[in-house]
């Protein structure tokens, strides 16, 4: 009882033909396009960035998505926001760095973190304004401890 | 929404719902065991649904370097809302829209940083991949990496929206429809459909191939 239910190509054994050319492609797939050897190790490492206690800064402004792009401007600057309950984050990421101002302006241990292992200290001063020469390349995320909480941006890709 | 309402050939559905239902069943467990600090259940959802977002990632053909980004990227996000996930059984789901959003973002930017629509500019697929030659030794074998070759180039050469399904459904082990959905922002309803369509297309540029 086949019934060509799409109502194109021919009924019978296509099914099983079908199944099969699938499962071939996902043969394909594993030996021509497989998960790099050193992304999958990274995704294992990056257990250590589960941190419960964290509270978590969500984007809540990207240039990107939300800004309309001006005509003929090249070099723009990544705008960013980032929120956790009345704490702000601005940050702006330009090829020359980052530099950035938590809100309510208070004092904070900042750090920009690139990955499992990579966290390098930022000096903020009282204004909550903080700056790094040194420009994220690929993910990066910004652990903040202030007042005794410890608050970390959404992973991002700079 | 037509969710659910795949006009089902009783093949059409199949190997999904199992992908969906017994392989992914643990899913749930695993996260849960994961936020308890069970690194051995990370490793194993790390190992269980990176071919997924590779695929994800892949489907929309971002440059190498992109890709990696956008894989790390993902992976480093559920690490950290590990444990606030809301539905842990839908993980896959969730990196699958993740991935998707990234992606995106990447070709949003892109586009924005050149005037131009240049579609050779989202057409970097990398030219460094090779099959591991060193597995496929014997003739036998041989015979069988061109076939798998073959195959590939004419996957390629499909028209986007068929490359871009049969990519994520290529990950292994098979996607549920719903993670397919996640993945490429389709209904669940139209995937069945298009994937017959789109395989056909590829097993009649296959046996032109083939007669040549």
């Amino acid at each position: 009882m086949h019934e060509d239910v799409t109502g194109e190509g021919s009924p019978g054994d296509d099914g099983f033909d079908i199944e099969l050319l699938e499962e071939e492609l996902r043969q394909a797939a594993s030996i021509l396009d497989p998960v790099p050897a050193q992304l999958c190790q990274l995704a294992v490492e990056a257990f250590a960035l589960h941190d419960l206690d964290a509270r978590i800064a969500e984007l809540t402004f990207d240039s990107v998505e939300d800004a309309i792009p001006v005509r003929g401007a090249t070099d723009v600057p990544r705008m960013l926001t980032f929120r956790a309950g009345e704490v702000t984050v601005d940050v702006e990421v330009t090829a020359q760095g980052l530099m950035g101002q938590v809100l309510p302006p208070q004092q904070a241990r900042i750090e920009v973190l690139g990955g499992p292992q990579t966290a390098t200290p930022v000096d903020a001063d009282d204004m909550g304004r903080f700056a790094s020469d040194a420009p994220p390349s690929g993910p990066f995320a910004l652990r903040l401890r202030t007042g005794g909480e410890v608050v970390v941006t959404e992973w991002l890709r700079a | 929404m037509r969710v659910g309402t795949i006009p089902s050939a009783a093949y059409d559905d199949l190997p999904y719902t199992r992908g969906g239902a017994v392989d992914r069943a643990d899913v749930g467990a695993l996260v849960q065991s994961a936020v308890d600090g069970d690194a051995a259940a990370w490793k194993a959802l790390v190992e269980g649904l990176s071919p997924l977002v590779w695929s994800v990632v892949r489907a929309h053909r971002l440059s190498d370097a992109d890709a990696h980004e956008v894989y790390q990227t993902v992976w480093f996000r559920f690490a950290q809302h590990l444990g606030r996930i809301r539905e842990p059984e839908k993980a896959g789901s969730w990196l699958a829209s993740t991935a998707r959003h990234e992606c995106l973002k990447v070709l949003k930017s892109l586009r924005r940083l050149t005037v131009t629509n240049d579609p050779q500019l989202l057409d970097r697929v990398s030219e460094d991949r090779t099959p591991e030659q060193s597995v496929l030794d014997s003739e036998e074998a041989a015979a069988e990496s061109e076939r798998i070759r073959w195959m590939w180039q004419e996957f390629e050469e499909l028209g986007e929206r068929c490359r871009q399904l049969l990519r994520v459904l290529m990950a292994s082990p098979p996607p549920s429809y719903q993670e397919v959905s996640a993945a490429l922002g389709i209904a669940v309803g139209s995937i069945g459909p298009l994937r017959q369509r789109c395989l056909r297309r590829l097993r009649a540029r296959l046996d032109a191939r083939g007669a040549q």
